[in-house]
């Protein structure tokens, strides 16, 4: 691990919207969606790998994603997941939400 | 099939079939992933696995989540419990099902109790809003009489004066008397319990005919067409279930009837009666105050309550008892009974008590039982703390144990409901026929009902005990000991240790109810009751004419005559010995004929309306010497007490010990007989006391010579060489020779009315040993157990004191000391139970108190000597093991 910089846990409730995000650029298996919130990230946010699965088997639940068996570019057999109409919709409404979030509590904290 | 098979493997096999599913491949994948990283940075394949699962974290929880995420999860969970559950009852065979056995008795008792109480006590009557039903009676505390009969003109002093009484009735107090002889064609005459009630008595029932009409006023008037409706139950059998016989005619002794109507099905109130004719029809009735024979019912208007009425009537009688002091004493009060109450009479306490000890029976087997499931899961305490250690929650852990509850508890009641529908029908036809509707017990919803909560609670009690005690347990030092046996903590021990105490006190309870029965039973059967000659026949002879009291009808000549005829044929026919009659036969029931009385010599000292009252028999010569009464002192009556000659009686031996106390001698003394001032009778006789009216309840009797009283005398008792049935057949030829449409019924011994009148004391006393005995030998199987868990705790330490030599009648003592201590405080609270209840039983007791001290001692050593040998056999046995096989062992 790093270690230089401490890192960051998932804030509450951001795991989905962060897994659309990823899903924005395209389909990918659960590996590839952890690798690219820790990228994005800098390697500052801690991801759990295990708990992506029972986020993932939610958001299909939901019907906002869709998944199938396809061979990974490392030549592996990998579950490949895509944003189905309605989460592409689900993850615009979440992005604008999580901003306007993002501004009040900005505001909320800003120094007196 | 392939779908079928596919569920099947899911819910009976997740575990198997996860290295197959896609979650698992998916996971497989990532970690390759994770570790192709690693590899990549050229670390050893080790290193690379071991970063690819610390970053991935908990495979088995994650799959757990996943898993739970699923709608059918608590399903697949519960499968999963229940087979586990499965594989352990049938891997710890014994000890499971005996715990269930003892449960399946238990909840089949309880449950057979309760479908008695049900059918019997708790089942509505088959009459609309019966608790705005009344019966109304009269009582007289200072003449010490329970029952003080209503006349017919009370009926108009009630209906006009109450105005909260919708309805109102009149009918008899007991039955007997009105039973009539019903002749349909050629077929055999046959005797029908009737009663002759007033014409709104169906409508103080709320129920109504369901061929023909009700009775209306102009039916019940002196002088009107004699009419009758017939039970469903009469139609049916004697009259051919005749649709049309509305309007058809049939012969009641002898007489001509029109059948208005026939009742709805199950309507055969007061008990058993078969046909009902109207009442007023009697001159004689109609307007006599001081024929008493009746009680009234009524339905009160709707929101009135049982004490307003009760004030009410009360006022009517007080008053109506100022009107007409020659009738009434003033002293008489009303009494208002709900008709539940009255139609169950004292069949209520008795299954009330019954149903609360088989309760107490099902309370000492969850005892047993949850001990033994509790000793199963101290055994199991490695294998819960190697799943506690393995992650599992206490929620899971206890899940696991509930449904090994749940499961023992639906096999316990299924096969529980097995037992009590056995016992159902052997209670049915075992017990005593006088408990209304007790035929209609069955397992209906309401018994399945308490059934499933009964099984609820077992399920309950035998999930939580152990089950607070396992999730109680030290992980560490339970894996530590590697399985091996831990001595019980202390918590544990006092559970057990309440176990026991509980026990014994409910088999103290149970076998101290059990044994009072017992004693009163004895009590009751080598009680001198009066009548020595148990194989005299009686049995019951109605002349049937016309009118309300068809043996009135006749003159009193014919009547007599009749009789002495009859009487006298009988006695010479050879294997008679004796034969005579009276008007009412020993234990017919609780309500007979009572009279007021007064001694010459007390005349003037008491007010006319407080004369104390007893029983009044009409008998016929002959009659003490048939039923084996002795005649203490004087004569017995003979055919020369007649009409013309002196007025003459015969008392009972205490009402002749108040003679002589007074300073008199009763033979020669004269007494008065009712209110009236009819004359003087001279005693000629003093008889033994003798029992008429119940085998428990001792009085004081008069008898007067049927040639000079007015009331028929209506059973026959005839003793001799021949058989009961010979008797019986003998009597018939006699009687229709002299005239064919006379017919007898209710033949018995007294014998056997001794027994039918203590049969219910009887049924008590024997299932109360049952239950007691059951409870004996839980009690004596929990001590037992609890002295082996005891010694399987204590081996190595056993087996140490015996290596150094001690004696092995001390460490035996030493072993079940301890828990015979619990045993003797269990006793103690079982004995102070019994001291505060002993009054509520009171009444089912009969020269047995529940505070004897040497049945509450006997019973409390029983159950001592029983835990004693229960808990030293074990102990005596692994006193004298071999140590060192013990020692090598461990």
């Amino acid at each position: 691990m790093g270690g230089q910089q401490k890192q960051i846990d998932i804030l509450q409730g951001t795991l989905n919207m962060m897994i659309m995000k990823a899903l924005q650029q395209g389909p990918a298996n659960g590996y590839e969606i952890a690798k690219y919130i820790e990228q994005r990230s800098d390697e500052l946010l801690q991801v759990e790998h295990g708990s992506l699965y029972p986020a993932l088997r939610r958001l299909e639940a939901k019907a906002l994603i869709k998944a199938e068996w396809r061979v990974s570019q490392a030549n592996r057999r990998a579950r490949y997941y895509a944003l189905t109409k309605a989460g592409k919709r689900q993850a615009v409404i979440e992005h604008s939400r999580w901003r306007t979030l993002v501004q009040v509590i900005t505001r909320v904290m800003r120094p007196a | 099939m392939a779908m079928l098979s596919r569920i099947r493997a899911w819910l009976w096999g997740a575990n198997d079939v996860s290295q197959h599913d896609d979650l698992s491949q998916e996971i497989n994948h990532h970690l390759a992933m994770l570790s192709d990283e690693r590899l990549g940075l050229g670390a050893t394949p080790e290193e690379a696995d071991a970063y690819a699962r610390r970053k991935f974290r908990n495979r088995t929880a994650i799959r757990e989540v996943v898993h739970e995420l699923n709608p059918l999860c608590f399903l697949h969970a519960w499968t999963a419990h229940l087979r586990i559950a499965i594989r352990t009852l049938l891997r710890n065979k014994t000890a499971y099902v005996s715990a269930t056995a003892i449960l399946a008795l238990g909840v089949g008792m309880s449950v057979a109790m309760f479908s008695l109480v049900d059918a019997v006590l708790l089942r509505p009557l088959p009459f609309p809003n019966q608790e705005s039903i009344q019966v109304i009676w009269k009582v007289d505390p200072l003449a010490g009489s329970h029952v003080e009969e209503l006349a017919y003109p009370e009926l108009s002093d009630l209906q006009e004066s109450i105005p909260d009484l919708e309805f109102v009735a009149l009918m008899p107090t007991s039955l007997y008397g009105y039973s009539r002889v019903l002749q349909n064609g050629k077929a055999e005459p046959v005797q029908i319990e009737s009663s002759p009630v007033s014409h709104d008595f169906f409508r103080v029932l709320g129920v109504s005919p369901v061929l023909g009409r009700n009775f209306i006023s102009s039916d019940e008037r002196v002088g009107a067409a004699p009419v009758a409706i017939v039970s469903d139950s009469v139609w049916r059998n004697q009259l051919g279930a005749d649709p049309n016989i509305v309007g058809r005619g049939i012969r009641l002794n002898g007489q001509g009837y029109t059948v208005i109507g026939v009742m709805a099905a199950g309507v055969e109130f007061p008990r058993g009666a078969g046909l009902w004719v109207p009442l007023g029809v009697d001159r004689a009735v109609v307007d006599r105050r001081g024929e008493t024979f009746l009680q009234a019912i009524a339905r009160t208007k709707t929101g009135v309550s049982r004490e307003r009425i009760a004030v009410e009537v009360n006022a009517v009688f007080q008053r109506v008892a100022r009107d007409h002091p020659e009738d009434y004493t003033r002293s008489q009060q009303g009494a208002v009974t709900p008709l539940v109450e009255y139609w169950t009479g004292s069949a209520r306490v008795h299954l009330w008590i019954m149903l609360g000890a088989s309760l107490l029976l099902l309370i000492a087997g969850i005892i047993s039982a949850s001990n033994l499931l509790m000793s199963r899961t101290l055994q199991r305490r490695y294998e819960i703390a190697t799943r506690l250690a393995l992650g599992a929650c206490h929620g899971q852990i206890l899940a696991q144990l509930a449904s090994e509850g749940t499961l023992i508890a639906i096999i316990a009641a299924a096969a529980g409901l097995g037992v009590a529908r056995l016992a159902i029908w052997f209670l049915i036809r075992w017990a005593p026929g006088d408990i209304p509707r007790l035929g209609q017990a069955t397992l209906d919803l309401e018994s399945l009902c308490f059934a499933t909560g009964v099984a609820a609670l077992v399920a309950l009690a035998c999930t939580v005990i152990p089950g607070w005690a396992a999730t109680r347990m030290h992980v560490e030092s339970a894996l530590r000991e590697g399985g091996a046996r831990l001595s019980l903590s202390r918590r544990e021990g006092r559970t057990r240790r309440f176990f026991i105490l509980a026990q014994a006190a409910v088999t103290v309870m149970l076998l101290v109810l059990a044994s009072l029965l017992a004693m009163s039973y004895r009590a009751m059967m080598s009680a001198d009751i009066g009548f020595a000659n148990r194989d005299a026949v009686s049995m019951n002879l109605q002349l049937h004419g016309p009118g309300l009291f068809s043996a009135q009808a006749f003159n009193a000549k014919y009547r007599r005559s009749f009789y002495k005829e009859l009487l006298n044929r009988l006695r010479e026919t050879p294997g008679v010995t004796s034969a005579a009659a009276i008007l009412l036969r020993p234990l017919e029931g609780t309500i007979g004929w009572d009279v007021s009385y007064e001694f010459e010599f007390e005349t003037g000292n008491k007010d006319n309306h407080v004369l104390p009252k007893t029983n009044y028999e009409v008998v016929t010569p002959g009659y003490f010497k048939t039923v084996g009464t002795p005649l203490l002192a004087g004569r017995d009556f003979s055919e020369h007490d007649s009409e013309g000659s002196e007025p003459v009686a015969i008392i009972s031996q205490s009402l002749a010990d108040r003679v002589r106390e007074a300073g008199y001698a009763p033979l020669g003394s004269r007494i008065r007989l009712g209110l009236s001032h009819d004359g003087w009778s001279k005693i000629i006789g003093v008889s033994a006391d003798a029992r008429y009216r119940s085998i428990t309840q001792s009085g004081s009797d008069i008898f007067v010579p049927y040639l000079q009283a007015m009331p028929p005398t209506n059973y026959l008792v005839i003793r001799g060489t021949q058989s009961v049935g010979d008797l019986a057949t003998l009597v018939r030829r006699t009687l229709s020779s002299l005239d064919p449409g006379q017919t007898i019924a209710g033949v018995a011994t007294i014998a056997e009315l001794i027994d039918a009148n203590s049969a219910r004391h009887r049924f008590n006393m024997i299932l109360l040993l049952w239950f007691g005995v059951c409870a004996a030998i839980l009690a004596a199987g929990g001590v037992y157990s609890a002295i082996a868990e005891l010694i399987a705790d204590r081996e190595h330490e056993i087996a140490i004191k015996t290596a150094l030599g001690a004696h092995r009648v001390r460490l035996a003592r030493e072993m079940v000391s301890g828990t015979l201590g619990f045993v003797l405080v269990g006793e103690a609270v079982g004995v102070l139970a019994v001291f505060a209840f002993a009054r509520f039983g009171a009444e089912l007791f009969y020269g047995a108190s529940a505070r004897d001290p040497l049945v509450l001692g006997l019973v409390a050593a029983f159950v001592f000597i029983v835990s004693l040998v229960a808990g030293l056999w074990p102990a005596w046995i692994a006193a004298g093991d071999d140590p060192r096989a013990s020692l090598r062992a461990s």
